[in-house]
């Protein structure tokens, strides 16, 4: 199908061939780290329906596995499939072959080693401690630096095209790699202690802002934006039908780059972030959902007048699925945004049920559709076999289902029972553990239905490997296109098209674009040291307790447990006074959490004797019968690590923790005399051999730390 | 301090500047994308992830 009527292009004629080979290997990479995501993301499905299955290792324990499923779905599955379709559309839509092969090179195995070191260091609890932000800081340097490769390569493209115009997908492509630099390099500033441990250069308040833009932007800018210029890319192509309305892609896409970047403080709803921000985030998230709406029906609409072939072929069928998706998804993320409905949601599984419904639903489904679509043309034969896509079809549909559906299920249960309040005053399922045996169920559903969508991918995984096998490379196709002169601009051309044929002055808009919403949002609260009131009560960490929250880091208990008490009738009751901004100040990462599988901690400082969590840490069940959460043995045989104290002092000294030299010096010597009073404690209590070099100590004398500075002090000021 | 911590920074002429930014560019580039005599142009843009097949612009 052609346009109606083209610009007559005169000129000098060029050939050109594209470099297929390196969509190829970022195709075979989607397809093996996408089964290793999946794989992990079922393993810890399973862990959270029963502890058994964290088998007491802490290689593989929840809070070590967690990180490592997220970044590698979000960014070595989608993040090779992005690769993969954006350097194959690219350089079609440019008619020119990517700028430099041996930058696509360093692109593809830099990029597959982060992903290596990230397995290696994650699972070892080596992590900066912010979701999403896991790795450190070596491995963030070496992002950056692959990312910008990526970023020459993709630029030196765009000035070598034959195509003047740049097409909308490419755009998106644009809005990306921008904005995933920005969002990186503001949130991964640290300062680095050891090759393995740095501390975020943000604490409290200002390191959950930060964390949150990046990380709601890493959903808008990693696995929205590039996808949604995929979607405009291959939807047509695969119908064979023009977009639908290529003036709403273009409203679609500036409204949507402008109002997604003010959206990230919907995640911190009810915490001590200042109240306007949380408005704002508020307004701009509810003001997605005609953007997002915009694009979903661009996408679908694409599909008119081939419904009929949506039935027959898998690539539209997982497109059409994929797009409906991405419109459920983006409905209710506006929803949960909205302040009373936020405050149910948040912290419960209904945030994982949301997730999934745009990860799995938009892009895996989208991945896939893109990824039977290259396949077959890359190794120029057909799909291997329609029936195994079609099964995979429905597994991954039902699987889903039963994923979302009892997420949803579980947060709403829970999170009412958190709330109920009987006719006294009082909480009616006073004990936590309660609200956690009524939705284990619902965790065997979700584990089972994530298995489904597991399956429904390894069934893909022997589809597409099969159809390579049957297929051949074959030789390189020549292309003739006419080199780019005036003759490919129309006559009249408004100034709005010529900037759109501009890259570079189109790139420094987007960016202003980003930045605008980015520095009002951020920036004030960035200076707002000089707002926090200080809380004089609230002291820095004494040395034995840092090292106890560099183990919670390392253990990722935030995975599970909140440090945020919001100011609600039932959080005061259960957990004690609401979190203060002020007493986040020496918290570099702060660690707020997103989800409470079990309760908040912000307050268990004193709650119980060091022998209960002594006994805890051990096996959780002594304590408190049916608990899930995982043992932690390995705490009383490893030895604390105090070689890197002095370091860690005065590293925080640097961002600001004061702490005096003396502090510093004596740093050694004070954390083993803290350890000397817990350990005795200890033993008094019946621990029958000497444990004060221990780690499970310093995490011991942190937790008993935890929220007493302010907690302890009058309810009435 | 409790609820006036941030009080100090209550700043309501920053989201409504932000409000106002926003709407300006739509207003903008609504304008510009809806404007007649861009639509042939927008109407042919649309076509071209057809294009890519083609060998030989002649
Ligand atoms: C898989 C999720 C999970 C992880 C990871 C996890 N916990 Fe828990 N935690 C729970 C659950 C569920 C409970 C409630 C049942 C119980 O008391 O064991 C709980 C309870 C607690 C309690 C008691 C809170 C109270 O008020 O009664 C403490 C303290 C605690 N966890 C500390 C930790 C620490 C420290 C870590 C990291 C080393 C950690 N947890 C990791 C799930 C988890």
């Amino acid at each position: 199908m052609s346009s109606p009527s083209a610009v007559h292009r005169t000129g000098r004629l060029e050939t050109y061939s594209y470099d297929d080979q390196i969509v190829r290997m970022f195709i075979v990479a989607t397809i093996i780290w996408g089964a290793v995501a999946m794989l992990v993301g079922v393993t810890i499905a399973f862990q959270l329906a029963t502890w058994k299955m964290n088998f007491g290792l802490q290689w593989i324990t929840f809070g070590r596995l967690r990180p490592l499923h997220t970044n590698a779905a979000i960014f070595a599955f989608c993040g090779n499939a992005m690769f993969a379709g954006i350097y194959y559309s690219h350089q079609r839509l440019l008619k020119a072959r990517l700028f430099n092969d041996v930058l696509s090179r360093i692109h593809f195995w830099g990029w597959q080693a982060i992903i290596v070191s990230a397995a290696l260091t994650l699972p070892f609890g080596i992590t900066r401690g912010k979701e999403y932000a896991e790795l450190e800081w070596p491995i963030t340097i070496a992002i950056a630096v692959i990312w910008v490769v990526f970023a020459v390569n993709f630029f030196g493209t765009l000035i070598r095209r034959r195509e003047r115009h740049i097409f909308v997908a490419i755009w998106f492509y644009i809005a990306t790699i921008l904005t995933v630099a920005v969002l990186h390099i503001v949130n991964g500033l640290g300062l680095p202690v050891t090759i393995f441990k740095s501390y975020s250069v943000y604490a409290g308040v200002q390191d959950a802002l930060v964390q949150w833009w990046y990380g709601h932007n890493a959903v808008a800018f990693f696995l929205t934006t590039p996808f949604l210029g995929l979607m405009y890319y291959f939807v047509p192509k695969a119908a064979n039908r023009p977009v639908y309305s290529y003036r709403l892609s273009v409203v679609h896409f500036w409204s949507l780059v402008f109002i997604y970047i003010w959206a990230g403080p919907h995640h911190l709803l009810y915490t001590t972030l200042p109240e306007w921000v949380q408005t704002l985030g508020m307004v701009f998230s509810i003001a997605l959902w005609a953007p997002s709406w915009g694009g979903m029906i661009n996408g679908l609409m694409t599909l008119r007048g081939v419904w009929d072939k949506v039935r027959t072929d898998p690539v539209l069928k997982f497109m059409a699925l994929a797009l409906t998706f991405y419109g459920m998804a983006t409905f209710e993320g506006p929803l949960l945004s909205i302040k009373s409905v936020n405050s149910i949601g948040h912290f419960t599984d209904w945030i994982p049920g949301h997730v999934h419904a745009g990860t799995i639903g938009w892009n895996y489904l989208l991945i896939a559709g893109i990824l039977y679509y290259m396949v077959p043309k890359l190794w120029n034969t057909e799909i291997f076999s329609k029936k195994i896509a079609n099964t995979q079809f429905w597994l991954a549909t039902i699987g889903l289902a039963l994923y979302y559906v009892s997420m949803v299920s579980a947060g709403i249960t829970q999170s009412l029972m958190w709330r109920a309040i009987d006719v006294n005053g009082k909480l009616v399922y006073p004990n936590f553990i309660e609200t956690v045996v009524k939705i284990v169920p619902m965790y065997w559903v979700r584990a089972f239905g994530g298995t489904f969508v597991f399956i429904s991918f390894l069934l893909m995984t022997y589809n597409l490997f099969k159809t390579m096998n049957q297929g051949t490379i074959g030789e390189i196709e020549v292309f003739e296109a006419y080199a780019l002169d005036d003759s490919s601009l129309e006559e009249n051309a408004g100034h709005h098209r010529k900037l759109e044929g501009l890259p570079m002055v189109f790139a420094v808009l987007s960016l202003i674009a980003i930045l605008v919403g980015s520095a009002i949002e951020i920036v004030p609260s960035l200076l707002s040291n000089q707002y926090i009131t200080k809380i004089d009560a609230v002291k820095p960490y004494k040395p034995l307790e840092l090292l106890g929250r560099d183990i919670y880091l390392r253990e990722g208990c935030y995975l599970c447990h909140s440090q945020q008490v919001r100011p609600m009738a039932h959080e005061v009751l259960r957990y004690g006074k609401n979190s203060e901004a002020g007493e986040f100040i020496y918290d570099h990462p702060f660690q707020w959490g997103s989800k409470r599988t079990g309760p908040d901690l912000a307050r268990i400082g004193g709650k119980y004797p060091n022998m209960w969590h002594y006994r805890h840490m051990i096996n959780p069940r002594d304590v408190t019968p049916q608990s899930i959460m995982p043992i932690y043995k390995w705490l009383v045989e490893q030895k604390l690590d105090l070689s890197t104290l002095t370091k860690k002092l005065s590293v925080m000294k640097q961002l600001g923790v004061p702490y005096s030299d003396v502090d510093i010096a004596s740093g050694v010597e004070n954390a083993q005399a803290q350890a000397k009073l817990i350990s005795a404690d200890l033993m008094n209590q019946g621990v029958p051999k000497e444990v004060e070099d221990k780690e499970l100590i310093a995490l011991i004398a942190y937790l008993q730390r935890m929220g007493t500075d302010y907690g302890s002090l009058p309810v009435n000021k | 301090m409790d609820k006036d911590i941030f009080n100090h920074f209550n700043q309501p002429w920053l989201p409504m500047t932000a409000l106002g930014i926003f709407v300006t560019c739509f207003i903008i580039y609504v304008y510009w994308t809806y404007k007649k005599s861009n639509k042939k142009f927008y109407e042919n843009s649309s076509y071209m992830p057809l294009h890519d097949g083609v060998k030989h612009e002649r």
